[in-house]
């Protein structure tokens, strides 16, 4: 891409590197890699070793003070007063209709102090509504976003791979977890999460920041796993493995499955969402609602009979009429058939039926399926095999 | 935009296909840039053997890893040939877009025209030079 574009987007500590070895396009505001080498090489060596994803263009948070649990509980939509210290949580925050602003992980780091890292295209809006919320609470909300880089490190491979690097047994640390941990040398937070299905953490690399010294200490840090990983044959993946490993394992994507129109119920994550809270958090009638009275729109997965790739945006039919569109779709790399995930009114369809996806006017049928896409005995974080 | 191959013997359109007439058929594929600029094809699917088109007309879809692209014949007439080859190995337009990698062959209704319309290879060298 030219320069005149690369130069008014964000880069995080990393750009360099991924100048140099990949492909950069514009995501969300960042230059971003898109591959390294291809796309389907580093989606199966997340499947099958272990990939990393530099997602330093995610906003950080760091929320403190007295009020932060009230603070918290009025903007998001899990049970913050469960989690606990060094504990993390998937949850959303909801716009006074029951709409989504935004999914985030939570993570609690202190009696008081939480990390809150979120989308990187919704940063600048989540950013302003905490700002607004803060005002009634004693909380302090920081944006150290330019401070810390995040590394995703995903695959069968990856807690052995952490393990030999940090010299811990990795048992220590379950799933959903969040821990202050050296990693060959460097501090960190080893936020036991990942947006792949696999097994793996998302890494806080402290005392990166955009300066000279952070890009290095951060490209430092990239080139050490790569490194320590050879013998577990790791890649370095782009936004492309991103997201085709995300929506083979089914999960939304914030602008696709969710969005402001949509709830939590809708979009069907409910274990984002409790009711047994206090206090109620903003969208809370709305959520709880769906919950008991049902919903308009519903969540499916899809996976396709005919051939064809589904993309976003596409009709789906059901007996020859228009019941709703699809919101994400792509090929699986472990399957070599189109997938897609998409929205229709509750009770039209079940598991198994067969619907029809307006693939530009050819009319392909397709097999509604429940998520994740591939076999849970073979690939996934509980994976059997 | 150095190594991208552009053959001297072919026509090209502004939608990055090539063109070879030979005979009274006319072979059309998918440029070195455009295979380059998709990256790793997936999945290929074009209009059927008898469908008859004018210059322009949307023929088929070609899809990557990341995107779908429309497929628009830049010659008019009567498609007589389909790649099949490519529906279970759409990858051969990545390893060999001008040979195995083809997409279609067309018997022309207005050739000269249409022909007309396209660029020759140092015309479209400079059209992807400018992008």
């Amino acid at each position: 891409m030219n320069s005149v574009l690369t130069d008014t987007l964000n880069r995080t500590q990393l750009y360099e590197w991924h100048k140099e070895h990949g492909d950069i396009v514009s995501f969300a505001g960042w230059a971003m890699p898109v591959r390294f080498s291809n796309i389907r090489e580093e989606h199966m060596a997340v499947r099958e070793a272990v990939g990393i994803f530099d997602v330093s263009n995610m906003l950080r948070m760091w929320i403190e003070g007295p009020d932060s649990i009230d603070f918290l509980q009025t903007v998001t939509t899990n049970n913050v007063r469960k989690l606990k210290i060094n504990g993390g949580q998937y949850s959303t925050c909801l716009n006074e209709n029951g709409g989504t602003f935004d999914d985030l992980m939570l993570y609690r780091i202190g009696e008081e102090e939480f990390i809150w890292v979120t989308n990187a295209a919704n940063g600048a809006k989540i950013w302003a509504h905490l700002e607004e919320q803060a005002k009634k609470f004693d909380v302090k909300v920081t944006d150290k976003t330019k401070e810390i880089a995040m590394i995703a490190v995903q695959g069968p491979n990856a807690l052995a791979l952490l393990g030999k690097m940090s010299e811990k047994d990795m048992d220590e640390f379950g799933r959903f977890t969040c821990n202050p941990l050296t990693i060959a040398g460097y501090d960190t937070f080893l936020c036991r999460t990942g947006y792949t299905g696999e097994a793996g953490a998302e890494v806080l690399v402290l005392n990166c920041s955009f300066s000279e010294e952070g890009k290095e200490r951060a490209t430092g840090f990239w080139k050490e796993i790569l490194a320590q990983g050879a013998e577990f044959d790791i890649k370095p993946c782009g936004l492309g493995a991103r997201d085709s490993t995300r929506l083979e394992a089914g999960f939304v994507l914030y602008g696709h499955e969710l969005d402001e129109e949509t709830s939590p119920i809708e979009a069907r994550i409910p274990y984002a969402v409790k009711f047994k809270v206090e206090p109620h958090y903003i969208g809370y009638d709305t959520v709880r609602s769906h919950k008991k009275e049902g919903v308009k729109k519903t969540r499916i997965g899809f996976v396709m009979i005919d051939r064809g790739i589904p993309r976003e945006k596409y009709p789906i039919l059901l007996n020859g009429s228009e019941i709703g569109m699809t919101t994400s779709g792509g090929i699986s790399p472990i399957s070599n058939k189109g997938i897609g995930m998409g929205y229709v009114p509750p009770d039209t369809v079940d598991v198994g039926d067969i619907i029809e996806i307006d693939i530009k006017g050819r009319h392909r049928r397709a097999e509604v399926t429940k998520w994740p896409f591939y076999d849970l005995e073979k690939y996934g974080e509980t994976r059997t095999a | 935009m150095g190594d991208t191959e552009i053959k001297d013997e072919l026509k090209y359109s502004a939608e990055h296909e090539w063109i070879k007439v030979e005979g009274d058929i006319a072979i059309i594929g998918i440029t070195d840039h455009a295979q380059n600029a998709l990256h790793e094809i997936t999945f290929v699917e074009i209009s059927e053997v008898g469908t008859v088109l004018k210059a322009n007309d949307e023929c088929g879809l070609v899809e990557s890893m990341k995107a779908s692209s429309d497929l628009f014949t830049p010659i008019g007439g009567e498609i007589v040939e389909v790649n099949t080859e490519l529906e279970d190995a759409p990858e051969k337009i990545n390893e060999d877009c001008y040979g195995e990698g083809w997409l279609f062959k067309i018997k022309p209704s207005n050739l000269e025209a249409d022909l007309a319309a396209l660029m020759d290879a140092n015309a479209y060298k400079a059209l992807i030079e400018s992008e």
